[in-house]
């Protein structure tokens, strides 16, 4: 017989969670950060709605785009209008009514806006660093998410709240943390005026980490007030109907404060499923070969040695269906060798 | 004293070319239920009975062979099974068809009957689950199919289809049926089309590999 039935506990079906840099060539942390060339046609195309941002010069091999800074706006500013005859539908608006039902779902309606809390309960702008899905696998690695911005009132360093969250709040976009001034998922103990906790200011928290959906929402309104109140300055333009419908103002805004700093620390998160299948010889199987090096023409062993000491090596073990079709095969990295005297354990894994 | 090792050989599997197509189907029929073992790549000519070292170091020059990789053509791989066999056996299966080559006219049949010599003590026997037999070139035939083996299995693999190009076709049988094909059009200028047929005997391993010559005669 040359096939052994498997047994259901040879079986063993593995979940495991792997992290690492989500960025390209797994680099930790972000320093370099490009953009491509805006396309100049006179409708409005994407670079009115996103900024993809690249690890190095857009036209450079290898490049890849790692992140994407977009701009939403409740009222529609900072962005040119679809339609002149149409006040108020712009690029910006799109982007925060998307944001909004992504984030929310069901639960808000109407004008309510983002609520980061403080005196913001219904922000009217979003900034979103939208993580491109080759970045980022499954899921944004909570807790390792630290950004350097840089605005005209100083330097600010953001991360997750996830390491002081006793307990996980959700949306209908999955797992929500709070973004706050501080690093390595937990605030920092620095106080602001009128800040309502550790990390965060009057106007509330820095924004939202996204884990399940790979996009950070930051809340303009804290980032924009003064540094004594643990803003940097930093505002988007609310021009109403710009004259430019290539290009936003807010998402240039943005990338210069994150370029300006050269700090992005993110890792990825997936889960990959292993099948593993436990083959087990035993000393009485697999002594013997069909190789044709093995025996003579008429089938008699080529060394009379072998009758009463066989000896083989394995090099090969297929995984077949009751078909006998070859569904799966791996090699040993050298031939093991089998006799009467030897048993074996080849722990084989497939990955799905 | 020193520890003894508790770790498993740990190997990463490959699809198949087979794997991947029955995986896309979606339909139950990827599920591995057995395995085999084999030792392609090993040449036991290399095997030293007489190594001047002892019986230790007769196998001295297949332990040390670096294995290649494993390719995804499953018809090319696991090709020459480990057996399990009684202790003593001085002689292993091979399989017989009566043949040294396959030679046939357009238009004509054959039908193959293997049978397998020095299995279960007999000296020459009909393997009780058939012989799983491979057209190299399905075009070179317009009838192949196995008979004699009634499983679902069986009857699923003889009844496929395949359409088109230089593929291969795989069936199960106790006894393997060719048609020449007589389509003019595959000779080209050439007088004869050439093809393997391979015959593995499902229960004993045993491997037969025959040339296939198609004779054009218009």
């Amino acid at each position: 017989m040359s096939f052994t039935t498997l047994d259901p506990t040879d079986f063993v079906v593995s979940s495991d969670s792997i992290t690492a840099p989500a960025w390209s060539s797994n680099q930790p942390t972000l320093t370099t950060f490009y953009t491509a060339s805006a396309t100049s046609t006179g409708a409005i195309t994407s670079d009115a709605f996103y900024l993809n941002v690249y690890q190095t010069s857009s036209a450079a091999a290898g490049a890849a785009i790692q992140f994407s800074i977009a701009y939403g706006n409740a009222t529609g500013l900072g962005a040119p209008y679809y339609n002149i005859g149409v006040a108020g539908v712009t690029p910006s608006l799109t982007t925060y009514k998307q944001y909004k039902t992504m984030v929310y779902g069901p639960a808000v309606t109407g004008n309510q806006g983002f609520n980061f809390g403080g005196a913001n309960t219904s922000s009217s702008d979003i900034w979103v660093i939208n993580v491109d899905r080759n970045r980022y696998k499954e899921s944004l690695f909570p807790g390792t998410f630290n950004i350097r911005l840089t605005g005209p009132s100083g330097e600010l360093r953001l991360t997750d709240n996830s390491n002081d969250s006793n307990v996980i709040s959700y949306l209908d976009c999955g797992r929500v943390f709070n973004i706050v001034s501080g690093s390595n998922g937990n605030a920092s103990n620095l106080s602001v005026t009128n800040q309502i906790s550790a990390g965060q200011t009057a106007s509330g928290s820095y924004g939202f980490f996204l884990p399940d959906i790979g996009a950070i929402i930051l809340n303009p309104r804290a980032l924009a007030l003064s540094s004594v109140y643990g803003g940097i300055g930093l505002t988007p333009s609310t021009t109403t109907n710009p004259t430019t419908p290539n290009s936003s103002v807010s998402n240039t805004t943005l990338y210069q404060a994150i370029s300006s700093s050269a700090f992005f620390q993110l890792n990825s998160q997936e889960t990959v499923s292993s099948n593993y299948v436990f083959v087990r010889i035993k000393n009485a199987q697999y002594n013997y070969t069909a190789n044709p090096t093995f025996i003579s023409g008429s089938g008699n062993l080529v060394y009379s040695t072998l009758i009463n000491s066989p000896q083989t090596y394995i090099t090969t073990v297929g995984m077949y269906n009751t078909s006998n079709e070859l569904l799966a095969v791996g090699k040993l990295s050298r031939p093991l060798v089998k006799d009467f005297t030897k048993e074996a354990l080849i722990r084989v894994k497939l990955d799905f | 004293m020193a520890y003894l090792s508790n770790t498993s050989v740990v190997i990463d599997a490959i699809l198949t070319k087979k794997g991947r197509e029955l995986l896309s189907k979606n339909d139950g029929s990827f599920q591995i239920t057995q395995f085999s073992l084999s030792d392609d790549e090993v040449d036991y000519t290399l095997y030293n009975p007489f190594h001047p070292s002892g019986s230790a170091f007769y196998g001295e020059a297949i332990e040390n062979m670096p294995v290649m990789q494993a390719f995804p053509m499953d018809n090319e791989i696991m090709k020459y099974k480990l057996v399990t066999l009684p202790r003593g056996t001085a002689k292993l299966p091979v399989l017989d068809i009566g043949l040294a080559i396959v030679t046939l006219k357009q238009g004509s049949s054959i039908s193959i009957t293997p049978q397998t010599l020095n299995y279960q003590g007999a000296t020459s026997t009909f393997e009780q689950s058939g012989y799983v037999a491979t057209l190299g070139d399905v075009r070179t035939a317009s009838t192949f199919n196995g008979v004699g083996i009634n499983t679902a299995e069986a009857t699923a693999m003889n009844t496929t289809t395949t359409i088109g190009t230089n593929v291969s076709k795989t069936v199960i049988g106790t006894s393997i049926n060719i048609t020449a094909t007589t389509v003019n059009t595959l000779f080209g200028t050439n007088t004869i089309l050439y093809t393997l047929l391979t015959i593995t005997g499902r229960d004993s391993g045993a491997r037969l590999t025959v040339p296939v010559q198609i004779t054009k005669t218009s």
